[in-house]
Parts: C-alpha cells; sequence; structure tokens
C-alpha cells in the first residue's frame, strides 16, 4: 500500500506542464480540425467521450494525435457514500487507454446517493470520517486504472456544520495518504472563499504547492450576497492576481482556461487564456477585468447543458 | 442541538432530497424534522436556507438546460413555458441515474405518454401525439449521432448489381402519424414550422461521415427497405411488396431504377464486399 502510494506520488511529481490549454468544446470541433491552431494542449470531458461511437470520439482521436491532451471527469463522485461505479471506471480505463491523456482528473465531491446523480458537483462534509472514505477510494480508483488521478477543488455555496478540517487541509491529506495530486482551480478558491467567508490567499499558501500538477482559471458571476461560478465569461483581476500567486507558489504548472457558457468563438477563447502570460511574473498588467455586480435568477453553477451532443444534420 | 446528527450517508441522503425532491425523503436519526440551519452554516452575507438554495435552484435549472438542448425541436414546438413545466415534472419522477447526460431524456417520450392530460378522457386532444412523436424522433436523432457502428464512408457505384446492395450499417426507419421529420428539418433550417395536421409519415436516417442525413421517404419505400433490413435481398424485398400491398411487379420493375438510384445517393445501401472466384 505505501509502495503504491511513493508510486503514485513520485507519477504525479514527475508530470510535465505542457504549458497553456484549452477545453475541448463541440462548437469548436471544425475550427480545431481545419486551422490546427496553436494551442499547447487540450482538456476534454470524459463523460463526453467514453461512450460516444460517433463524431466527438472521431474528433477526439484526430486531435489526440496532434495535441497532448488531459481527461477531465464530473461523474467520479468521489466523496459518494455509494459503492464506486465499476462501469463508469471500465469505460474511463478505456478512453484512456485510447486517448493516452497525460493524467486524468476529476474533482472533491459527491453527485449522488442511491443510484441517482444529481449531475452537480455537491460539496463534501470535511472531517476525519468522510476523509479515511474517500482516500479509501482514491487508492481502489487508482490501483483500478493504474495510475494516480489528479482532484480539483470544486466552487462551494455552503459549508457543513459537522465539518472540522479545512478544504486545503483536506487536500492536503488526501495527497499524503493515497499519493493523488491535486488541480487547484485558482477561481474556485475565490468563489468558494466568498460565499464560505475565507480568504483565498491564505487557502493557496497552505496547499502542498509540490502536487498541484495543474490550475483551472475561469470567469464567474458576482450576485452581490455570493459569487456562481458559471465559466462563461473572462476572468475577473482578482482571479488573475490569484494565478500569479499560484504561479509563484507552485512554480508553474499546466493551465487551462473553463469557458462553458456562451462559449466564444475559438479565437476570442484562446485569446483570454493567452492573457496568462501576462501574470506568471509579477509585473504589474494594465486593462484587466474588474468585478462587476448582477443579480438575478439565471446564475447556475458548474452548467452542463454544453455536455449535451449537439446533433449535426447534414 | 449536537452537530454531528447525520453518518455521512444520512447526509447525503438529506441534501440529495432538499436538491431532487425539494425536501428530505427521510429525516436521518433524529426524531424531529431536521432544520437547515443544524446541518448547514449560515455565513457573514448568506443565513443557511439561501446557502442551500443555491444548489436547489442550480440543480433544476442545469437539467432544464440540457432537456432544453436535447429536445429543442419539442421546445419550440410547446413553447418555452409548456416545455419547462414538462420538464420539471420529468426530473421530478424521472431524476437521472447515469453518469452520462446523453441519456438524460431517455424516458421523456414515455413520460409525455404517461402524462398527456387526456389519458383518462375518450376523446383525445392530438396535439400530444404530434408532441410525443417528435420528442421520441429527437431522441433517436442524438442516439444515432453518437452510435458505435461502421461509418458509411464508402462510395456505392450506381450500377452495382442488385444482388450486391445491403442496407448501410446506420440506417433507421421510422413510421409516424404526423410529419415529423419535415417539421424537425424546418426546425433545424431555422425556419419557425407550424403546428402540422396528422398525416401519415415515414423516414430514413443516415449518418455518413459522422453527420446526419434525414430523408422523407413514401410508405411503400419505407416497407420495402425495412425488409432489406430483415435480411432480405433486393429481389424478396420486392416479391414481399407485390404480395403484401398488391404492387403490380410491371409497375415497381418500372419505378424500381429511380428508387435504387435515390437509395443509393441517399447512401441508404452499401455494396457487399465479394471475396472468392
Ligand atoms: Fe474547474
Amino acid at each position: 500500500m505505501i509502495e503504491q502510494r511513493e508510486k503514485y506520488s513520485d507519477l504525479i511529481k514527475s508530470l510535465p506542464n505542457p504549458g497553456l490549454g484549452l477545453g475541448l468544446r463541440s462548437k469548436h470541433f471544425n475550427y480545431i480540425l481545419e486551422n490546427n491552431p496553436e494551442v499547447d494542449w487540450f482538456e476534454v470531458i470524459s463523460e463526453n467521450f467514453m461512450d460516444s461511437g460517433g463524431r466527438p470520439r472521431h474528433v477526439l482521436r484526430q486531435l489526440a494525435e496532434r495535441y497532448p491532451v488531459v481527461m477531465h471527469g464530473v461523474s467520479l463522485s468521489i466523496g459518494s457514500t455509494d459503492p464506486l461505479n465499476k462501469e463508469y471506471l471500465t469505460k474511463l480505463k478505456l478512453l484512456a487507454e485510447e486517448v493516452k491523456p497525460l493524467w486524468i482528473s476529476d474533482h472533491l465531491c459527491w453527485t449522488g446517493v442511491n443510484s441517482l446523480n444529481t449531475h452537480d458537483l455537491l460539496p463534501v462534509v470535511l472531517n476525519e470520517e468522510s476523509l479515511k472514505h474517500i482516500c479509501n477510494r482514491i487508492n481502489q480508483v487508482q490501483d483500478f486504472l493504474e495510475r494516480p488521478v489528479v482532484f480539483e477543488n470544486p466552487s462551494t455555496y455552503l459549508t457543513f456544520k459537522q465539518s472540522t478540517i479545512h478544504e486545503y487541509g483536506f487536500l492536503r491529506y488526501m495527497t499524503e495518504e493515497t499519493g493523488c495530486g491535486l488541480l487547484l482551480d485558482v477561481n474556485n478558491v475565490y468563489v468558494s472563499g466568498f460565499n464560505n467567508d475565507f480568504d483565498p490567499v491564505h487557502y493557496i499558501h497552505q496547499l502542498p504547492h509540490d502536487r498541484i500538477v495543474q490550475m483551472h482559471i475561469a470567469g464567474h458571476q458576482h450576485c452581490g450576497t455570493h459569487i456562481i461560478d458559471t465559466h462563461d465569461r473572462q476572468v475577473v483581476k482578482d482571479v488573475w492576481n490569484l494565478f500569479s500567486l499560484a504561479w509563484q507558489l507552485t512554480g508553474g504548472v499546466a493551465t487551462l482556461l473553463e469557458w462553458d457558457g456562451n462559449i466564444p468563438e475559438f479565437d476570442v477563447y484562446h485569446n483570454e487564456l493567452l492573457k496568462a502570460k501576462q501574470h506568471m511574473s509579477s509585473i504589474l498588467v494594465v486593462d484587466q477585468v474588474t468585478e462587476t455586480q448582477e443579480h438575478g435568477e439565471e446564475a447556475v453553477s458548474n452548467p452542463v447543458d454544453f455536455l449535451v451532443n449537439d446533433v449535426v444534420v447534414n | 442541538m449536537e452537530s454531528n446528527i447525520f453518518s455521512l450517508k444520512q447526509l447525503q441522503n438529506w441534501m440529495q432530497g432538499m436538491l431532487v425532491h425539494h425536501e428530505p425523503l427521510e429525516n436521518g436519526n433524529a426524531e424531529v424534522p431536521v432544520m437547515v440551519e443544524h446541518v448547514v452554516n449560515s455565513s457573514e452575507r448568506l443565513s443557511a436556507v439561501k446557502h442551500l438554495d443555491i444548489y436547489r435552484y442550480s440543480y433544476i435549472a442545469r437539467l432544464r438546460a440540457c432537456m432544453q438542448s436535447q429536445f429543442s425541436a419539442l421546445a419550440y414546438a410547446l413553447g418555452s413555458e409548456l416545455f419547462e413545466l414538462f420538464a420539471d415534472q420529468y426530473l421530478d419522477t424521472y431524476p437521472s441515474e447515469s453518469y452520462t447526460l446523453n441519456t438524460l431524456g431517455e424516458k421523456f417520450p414515455a413520460f409525455l405518454e404517461e402524462t398527456r392530460l387526456d389519458a383518462s378522457q375518450e376523446e383525445k386532444e392530438t396535439w400530444p401525439d404530434f408532441m410525443i412523436e417528435l420528442a421520441g424522433f429527437e431522441y433517436a436523432l442524438s442516439v444515432i449521432f453518437d452510435e458505435r457502428a461502421n461509418e458509411n464512408n464508402t462510395v456505392t457505384p450506381n450500377n452495382t448489381p442488385d444482388e450486391l446492395l445491403k442496407p448501410a450499417p446506420v440506417l433507421h426507419l421510422f413510421h409516424y402519424q404526423y410529419p415529423i421529420c419535415d417539421y424537425y428539418l424546418e426546425f433545424s433550417q431555422g425556419k419557425e414550422p407550424e403546428l402540422p395536421f396528422p398525416e401519415e409519415s415515414y423516414c430514413a436516417v443516415t449518418r455518413h461521415n459522422y453527420k446526419l442525413g434525414l430523408f422523407t421517404i413514401r410508405g411503400a419505400q419505407y416497407y420495402f427497405l425495412k425488409s432489406m433490413q430483415q435480411g432480405n435481398t433486393v429481389e424478396n424485398a420486392k416479391n414481399d411488396l407485390i404480395k403484401t400491398f398488391n404492387f403490380a411487379r410491371i409497375e415497381l420493375d418500372k419505378i424500381w431504377p429511380e428508387w435504387k438510384k435515390s437509395f443509393i445517393e441517399a447512401g441508404f445501401f452499401v455494396a457487399k464486399n465479394v471475396k472468392g472466384p
């Protein structure tokens, strides 16, 4: 067990930094295939491709030959008290054999219980009981996939009375107990920090930086009393500042811009990502998007409708 | 109140109940209903209930949006208000049990059938029939779009002998009481089709280079292609038509070259591999 953990841990530490990446979205399939844009790598949502026998899988096969790919999942449900879904894990493993991703990631969350799936990344209780439960499941998943898995801090909108450990500490224990890696979503830290009254800067300082293999940046909607992680717009100044901090502390890791709602044309998406280059050093950056508040009932966290196939009719 | 009122499992059941059924299904081991305030912290700006409400609101809004993308023509036909009403009821009755969202709407056509307002009346309205057929067709398209199959990517020459023709690997045939395919095509071309009158219709769906082809066909062509899908040769499928529909042999032979040409062009047929001497 300890041997396995060391092995996974070493593997995590030896992962490369492929640079600045984008999420692969069906809206951009044709553009990417025709133009071969100079993107360092792509992140693909595993669930979108694991059952596909049609166009999504066909496109992914071609892209995986041209670009490094990372597989990012939303249905592992590592925190659930349901048994692990063996069918899902089997398909995940098969897809990985085909795509050969640099790594496989998912979230510190649960998505449902009693065989239901809410398709949301629900917050886990942060205490010793759940830490033990989750580490046990991470071990099982990693042994089944025969590789370490990378876990992302989700955006959260509540905390439980039963929680006794801070999220950064929980993530640190996870890495120590299982050898898993971390995906630091700096926007999620910002969102969760605002919603649950914690300091995002302190949070980022407390993480085990040598276990962070990837970062996410994204836009969000500020609703005054709370922030919703909408992934539907540009990144705000405060989040770029957190990115700069995390870049310094980690020494620079693979970075990906998430954009899942109101998905813009490819070059707009790519240009927003490239702004990251200006934030890799601490030199002052001008022309940043500052926070504006927008009240409205429409904001939805972690939008998922982009995960439904767009049927293409000739 | 003591804070560890729930085991992990009880807590997840409680929270999921609040999201999916708008209320907890069970109250864990507590004898009195569990208050949100006993489980969730309040913060500087939000009460515990407001914190939980963010998840409750997002749950339904996000899945409703998925239903909208999976059934875009139906959503147009019903109007967004009525569509939302049906979608919300559906998600309430059949919450997702799958790791993938692609099957979220699988039971929606059956749900619309089960819950039609006139289900118990003798005299039925006709528009629900149209909506149910359209929902079934849209879901079928999403399945065909992503099904595992050998892609129809070889060109079948027009002069392929009849005995070497077989149905393409992706060829699905539909029979409806409404002009579903025409309606769907008009909608997907950005037109604003009106609610159609009942009219029996047949259509074929193919996939070529991973894109769907939708074709309205005639009844006789539908039965002919069905017969070939059951393993019959062109000749036997023709004989089937003659026997079942009292077609005159001479008429069928006259029209056959035209059918053959358009079927091959539409990608309904591929040529069998001929091996050996
Ligand atoms: Fe993220």
